[in-house]
């Protein structure tokens, strides 16, 4: 009896650790494309989802395009119907894996690791090569996750009007954090 | 005459720069105050995506909704009805206790991820106990 009880708790705490994904719902990714001494070009996604699986390191992040708020009214409106086409193209999303994702690895201190992926926004879809990004492990359990990107507005098919030109940056920044809490 | 005119060009003028600036200017729409475009049962919104979430996110997109449904998990910055529909809030959440609500908000997209309906500048219009 006392055989049987202790493989049963074997083979529930292995199912347990066999499956550890982490989870957000209200990740944050901002992009900034702003020019010096023009006006601020910038947005924040607050309702990003990502998730990550911690056995193998694959990861995988959903943006709602019209998730993303700009401090000027008109210039979120241009953005939307204009850039980013967003009723055409709702979502941006991001699959990847970071290499040598190991989650014993994470004590405490920040490590920086590099990942492979692709991008797709705006119908078009650019694979990212040796990027970094940076984990850390709270004590609560959760991951931190952050990092920068740069794209350029070219690689979406993202056509900037000739007025505009001097006012928007060819090459726009992807800034995001995580914090992902386990599954 | 040459005097009406100049008044007349200087309304003109005083008129296009009044609008144009209320146009550059203009404000964030007010999601709260806005009249809903759906009124709906979460149940049935739900439902409406798991047929085809495609037509579905295309006639919801961008529209406010008001969604009656059961607060499944709530934190401080949102509110999941029937475990499908995630509520990103206006401002920081008030209620106490897990309860029937009436929530209007933006509706941002359907996560394929995680199966879920976002909306976003959510506002509680009513809770039924």
């Amino acid at each position: 009896m006392k055989h049987l009880v202790l493989t049963f708790l074997l083979l529930i705490t292995l199912n347990i650790t066999a499956q550890s994904k982490y989870i957000t719902k209200t990740g944050s990714v901002i992009f900034e494309a702003s020019v010096p001494s023009f006006e601020e070009v910038k947005a924040t996604n607050k309702n990003t989802t990502a998730i990550i699986n911690a056995e193998n390191g694959e990861f995988a992040a959903l943006v709602l395009v019209k998730g993303f708020r700009f401090k000027n009214a008109l210039m979120e409106e241009h953005f939307n119907e204009n850039y980013a086409d967003s009723d055409d193209y709702p979502k941006a999303t991001f699959k990847g894996k970071v290499t040598d994702f190991s989650i014993e690895d994470l004590n405490g201190s920040k490590k920086n690791k590099q990942y492979n992926g692709t991008i797709t926004f705006h119908g078009k879809t650019k694979s990212l090569n040796n990027e970094v990004l940076s984990i850390s492990k709270n004590a609560d359990g959760s991951l931190n996750i952050s990092g920068k990107l740069k794209l350029n507005v070219a690689d979406f098919d993202i056509e900037i009007p000739k007025i505009v030109s001097n006012k928007l940056s060819r090459e726009v920044d992807v800034i995001f954090e995580f914090v992902l809490t386990k599954k | 005459m040459k005097r009406n005119k100049i008044y007349i060009i200087l309304l003109v003028v005083i008129l296009a720069a009044y609008f144009g600036y209320n146009y550059i200017y203009q404000e964030h729409r007010d999601i709260s105050a806005e009249t809903a475009d759906y009124t709906i049962n979460a149940s049935d919104f739900i439902a409406e995506f798991i047929n085809d979430s495609e037509t579905a996110q295309t006639k919801y997109l961008n529209k406010t909704i008001v969604i009656h449904g059961d607060i499944t998990a709530q934190t401080d910055n949102s509110i999941t009805l029937n475990t499908s529909i995630f509520c990103s809030l206006l401002e920081p959440n008030t209620i106490s206790q897990d309860t029937i609500v009436s929530m209007k908000g933006r509706c941002i997209g359907y996560d394929d991820l995680l199966e879920e309906i976002k909306l976003d500048q959510c506002t509680l219009t009513k809770i039924n106990q």
